[in-house]
């Protein structure tokens, strides 16, 4: 598979500012449908059993008061990526409108980044034997195109743009609601902000990994 | 909130034109969304799209496929599809998995071996066609001669997106035998609500309600129309602050995300929307102008006949608790008439579907939610006219497609065919099978495989299908039909509240080796093989032209579609409706002509269901079976996940690697008490036989309820969801390299071997959720999808089912409460 990622390059510049791509999550909009994992896959032939973009579900609490929480995930695309640092060939590193993306030519597979990554966002991709995880789409965000998960989600739960634009509609999404990071104690600064989080992590604690989520595939845990 | 995300639709144009500009002078919120997308390998703008209507599930979503070096690279939802608005859901997304899958059956074929053996010689199309007609013919020169009837030629479809057109085969041909599938897909639901109003769905407007009270429909992750209507709800919920609140056994998305879930006892949605009905009208929560103007029951008299339906006896039959039942049905009458039921298979797929259906529209009448901004409204929809001349109605019935026993059924009791095949109810001498896996997808599925196989009830099987499926194994010959992908279609799904739609499928690619579509099998069986003089009388109905005059004729029979461009508006365009996207629903639909039954008005009282012997009015029945069960006794359900649907998709790889098996829900509690741990092989027992399975131990599960997706335990549709990924078949013309990234070792265990058939005596659908099951440890020697069915047990269950029908002795003594109204049956 030929990959060329490494050729995106360039800043971009808005009115004289500098660009920092982000993305909203907005939990109470998310369904749980997979739309973005599939529409993923497709955008960027990412081989089965790996995935760039996935919905972690947990079930939470005892019958019949029982509910179920998703939350989708992707790389954080982070303003002090701990990838970046780790990496011994600067194959990984952070374009200068905030998407960490990875340079295929130069990766060398040795998958330092992947245990860097306090957000478990990269994986080893077996067709191309380099780094591989989302790129926030640079492709079809240099052509005006939102990315293929923020297309294709269907309660338009995710809200794409720049972070550096106050009237862009993520900015008034990010100043009229409440918005948290995942793990901010890493000091790592993810671009991807998530609302309604905390109910979330309150369900993670004592629940338990549901079924149908990417990764509840219960056997890959050594359940079933 | 800021501007609404459906008002970027608007600017899509302003979006294009930045494109032309470059990115660098983009903001944020100029990104176009939906209808151009660009290459992730060079980054070069994907130009060549053409649109589609989608067909993973029957949902008919916009698309558009955007092709290189005439590959199909990528699908995104149609920005101008008035139901989807430019979305896909996951299974969309996935179509091209479908589309080249390597397992596909690309070439006509003859069975070579024995029935079933899994030998195939691939013959040409002038072969196969000669065949099929010749049996044909036989059939109909026998018929002539008065020694057989057309009707011997059955025609059964599963996924029917043909617009009458299987009525034109089958008319001209003179057979009635046509068969479907809707009794084992919602038709009580259809039953209910046509005798109630007359069109056959409902269109909750989501987006302006305040109240969302839902029945057993997942909108999160299936039903009519799962992605146009979640959408709405997430809008409705989010923006509007609408509240959800979901009645179902087991703990499904809709359920997890509600605001509130009431785990019902299955079967019992009816007694809860009665009593709660009862809360409303007691309260003077109803609105008595609109039940007295608009339907043809006054609101003191069914004043009185709610009365019975107390919370507290409808907590005894449902475990609903009473408190919940009037709190909800106070709030959901307080927030009328932005107020909607919506409900999908869940009350519909029991032996009272039709009775049930009936139950939860009530709620709206009372509330007088129907038609109003954010209530309960008519589907939205257009009609087509067909190209003539059509053949009239065969003379003869058909007693499979028509059974006696089900008189106000119409849309069939298809799943009872096997049976009735069986039992000599009608001779069958050429079946021709189309989207549909009878052994797979009914209940009673082994009786289906039974029957497939044996050469004397079917002594010439024919299968149009993409896949070699558990059914299409079973045949004698296979005519490769084309995925959605590859051929002309029409639909017009109501699934937009703001317009009505006409979309249309064309080839996005050419069709892959020498499939066809089934209009164009039918066409050249029919011109060049059946009757070439025309002399058989067939050909004339054929002579419009091709498939796509056909499909353009009914295009263009739209009023509005001509004058818009017409066909070539829509091969460009994919979809044409009369207002925009974003239009604001219109209202009160009913004030101009009334609603679509006799007297105009809303049946509340139901004239056709008292002629027959059953309660004309809203009524709880209970379920048989579940009134004998013992304490050990559990209720077996299925159920769909969100990224498959019941028989077709666990094929596609993107699909599959999320979801590929189907272990047991059961309840935590329960299992405890049976020692079941998840992942622990348990049997499951019904009245007709036994399966081996996994279980899979949650919190989210009636007690009283167990639950097996029946979307998984292929033995067939090729290596994928078969898991046999070493071997390759004999027809398969190419390999997926990503097979070899497959690491699930687990292909599930298919529930429906043990799924006896239980039948709603009025609408004639099957009871998918009336399964009385144990649930044990499995027994030393049990295997892992091992099952085990009992035929003469299958057979009484059959047999049983049908003494409940309206002419059966068990009908009777069951005295259904006609008497209550006070009217004498007529029957």
């Amino acid at each position: 598979m030929e990959r060329d990622d490494q050729h995106y390059v360039g800043e971009k510049e808005g009115a004289g500012r500098k660009v920092r791509w982000g993305m909203v999550v907005d939990l109470r909009r998310c369904i749980g449908c997979h739309a973005c994992s599939v529409a993923c896959k497709a955008e960027n032939d990412v081989p089965v059993g790996v995935y760039r973009a996935w919905v972690k579900y947990v079930d939470k609490g005892t019958y019949p008061n029982v509910t179920r929480h998703f939350l989708p995930r992707l790389c954080n695309h982070c303003k002090s990526p701990s990838c970046v640092r780790v990496c011994p060939t600067k194959a990984t590193y952070k374009r200068g409108d905030g998407a960490v993306v990875v340079d295929n030519d130069k990766c060398i597979g040795c998958r330092s980044c992947m245990t860097a990554c306090p957000y478990d966002a990269r994986f080893l991709n077996a067709v191309t034997k380099t780094a591989d995880k989302c790129t926030f789409c640079v492709h079809r965000i240099e052509k005006g195109l939102l990315p293929a998960c923020v297309q294709s989600c269907l309660g338009r739960a995710r809200i794409f743009g720049d972070l550096n634009d106050p009237g862009s509609e993520i900015s008034l999404y990010v100043g009229r609601n409440p918005v948290k990071q995942l793990k901010p104690s890493t000091g790592n600064d993810p671009s991807v902000f998530y609302i309604g989080l905390e109910e979330y992590v309150e369900a993670m604690r004592g629940g338990v990994t549901s079924i149908a989520g990417t990764e509840g595939a219960l056997e890959q845990k050594g359940v079933i | 909130m800021g501007l609404k995300r459906r008002d970027f639709l608007k600017i899509g144009a302003v979006a294009a034109a930045a494109v032309a500009l470059g990115p660098k002078v983009l903001k944020a919120m100029e990104f176009a969304d939906g209808g151009v997308t660009a290459s992730h390998v060079t980054g070069a703008p994907r130009v060549e799209a053409v649109p589609y209507t989608c067909l993973q599930c029957n949902v008919e979503d916009g698309g558009l496929a955007f092709i290189e070096n005439g590959r199909v690279v990528k699908l995104e939802g149609n920005p101008k599809h008035p139901g989807n608005r430019g979305k896909l859901c996951a299974k969309g997304n996935a179509g091209t998995n479908q589309l080249y899958d390597p397992d596909r059956v690309l070439y006509p074929m003859r069975r070579a071996g024995r029935r079933g053996e899994g030998k195939w010689k691939r013959i040409t199309w002038e072969e196969a066609y000669q065949e099929l007609a010749a049996r044909i013919n036989e059939v109909l020169d026998r018929a002539k001669a008065g020694k057989g009837s057309p009707n011997e030629i059955a025609l059964h479809i599963g996924r029917n997106r043909w617009f009458g057109f299987d009525n034109r085969f089958m008319n001209a041909l003179g057979s009635d035998t046509r068969l479907n599938h809707t009794s084992i897909c919602e038709s009580s639901k259809k039953i209910g609500m046509q005798a109630t109003w007359g069109p056959d769905i409902e269109t909750p407007d989501f987006t302006n309600t305040k109240y969302m009270l839902i029945f057993g429909g997942n909108v999160y992750e299936a039903g009519y129309f799962h992605n146009p209507y979640v959408q709405r709800v997430v809008e409705g919920r989010v923006d509007n602050h609408a509240k959800l609140v979901y009645f179902d056994p087991r703990m499904s998305n809709t359920a997890g995300k509600a605001d509130e879930w009431f785990p019902v006892f299955p079967g019992t949605d009816g007694a809860v929307a009665l009593a709660m009905c009862n809360v409303i009208v007691s309260s003077k929560l109803h609105n008595e102008a609109f039940i007295n103007r608009w339907t043809n029951y006054p609101a003191d008299k069914l004043a009185k006949y709610l009365e019975q339906f107390t919370p507290e006896w409808a907590e005894k039959v449902s475990s609903v608790p009473a408190k919940d039942i009037k709190r909800i049905a106070i709030e959901f009458a307080l927030a009328a008439p932005r107020c909607t039921t919506y409900t999908y298979r869940g009350p519909a797929k029991h032996f009272n579907g039709a009775y049930s259906e009936r139950c939860t529209m009530l709620l709206n009448i009372v509330t007088g939610s129907i038609e109003e901004k954010g209530g309960y409204c008519l589907p939205r929809g257009v009609s087509f006219k067909h190209p003539q001349p059509e053949p009239p109605a065969p003379k003869e019935k058909s007693e499979l497609a028509h059974p006696r026993e089900y008189p106000l059924a119409e849309h069939k009791v298809s799943h009872h065919v096997a049976q009735m095949i069986k039992e000599g109810r009608q001779k069958i001498s050429v079946y021709i099978r189309h989207y549909y896996n009878g052994c797979y997808s009914n209940p009673d599925a082994e009786t289906w495989r039974e029957v497939y196989l044996d050469e004397k009830l079917i002594p010439f099987h024919v299968s149009m299908d993409t896949f070699m499926s558990e059914a299409t194994a079973l045949s004698d010959l296979i005519l490769p039909e084309t995925t959605y992908l590859e051929r002309f279609d029409i639909e017009n799904m109501p699934s937009s509240i703001e317009t009505p739609w006409v979309g249309i499928r064309q080839p996005v690619v050419k069709p892959l080796g020498e499939c066809k579509s089934y209009r164009d099998i039918v066409l050249e069986l029919v011109t060049k093989h059946l009757d070439p003089t025309g002399g058989r009388g067939v050909k004339k109905y054929f002579d419009y032209g091709t498939t796509e005059d056909y499909i353009k004729y009914m295009a263009e029979s739209v009023p509005g579609v001509k004058e818009a461009g017409g066909w070539a508006y829509l091969k460009k365009n994919g979809v044409w409706s009369p207002k925009p996207v974003d239009a604001e629903p219109e209202y009160g639909l009913y004030k101009k002509n009334g609603f679509g039954t006799k007297d105009k008005k809303i049946n509340i009282y139901a004239e056709e269901w008292a002629r027959h012997g059953f309660n004309p009015l809203p009524h709880y029945e209970p379920i048989p079976a579940h009134e004998k069960m013992k304490e050990d006794d559990l209720v077996l359900i299925t159920f769909k996940w969100n990224v498959h649907v019941q028989s077709r998709t666990a094929n596609q790889k993107w699909l599959a690697e999320i979801i590929h098996y189907n272990p047991v829900w059961i309840n935590a509690k329960v299992a405890e008490k049976k020692g079941i741990k998840t992942g622990d092989l348990v049997r499951i027992t019904s009245r007709i036989g036994y399966m081996v399975t996994k279980a899979f131990v949650t919190e989210g599960i009636h007690p009283r309820v167990v639950a097996v997706s029946n979307s998984f335990g292929h033995t067939e549709y090729g290596r994928l969801a078969s898991l046999k990924l070493k071997e390759k078949p004999e027809w398969a013309t190419s390999d997926d390299p990503e097979y070899l990234h497959v690491f699930w070792k687990d292909k599930g265990a298919h529930p429906n071997f043990i799924i006896p058939v239980s039948t709603d005596p009025i609408g004639g659908s099957q009871g998918w959720y009336d399964t009385v099951v144990t649930v044990g440890k499995a027994e030393p020697g049990d295997r892992y999808q091992d099952y085990k069915v009992d035929m003469e047990a299958a057979r009484k269950a059959y047999e049983e089912t049908l003494r409940y029908t309206y002419s059966g002795p068990d009908f009777r003594g069951r005295a259904p409460g006609a008497k209550k109204d006070g009217k004498k049956k007529s029957a």
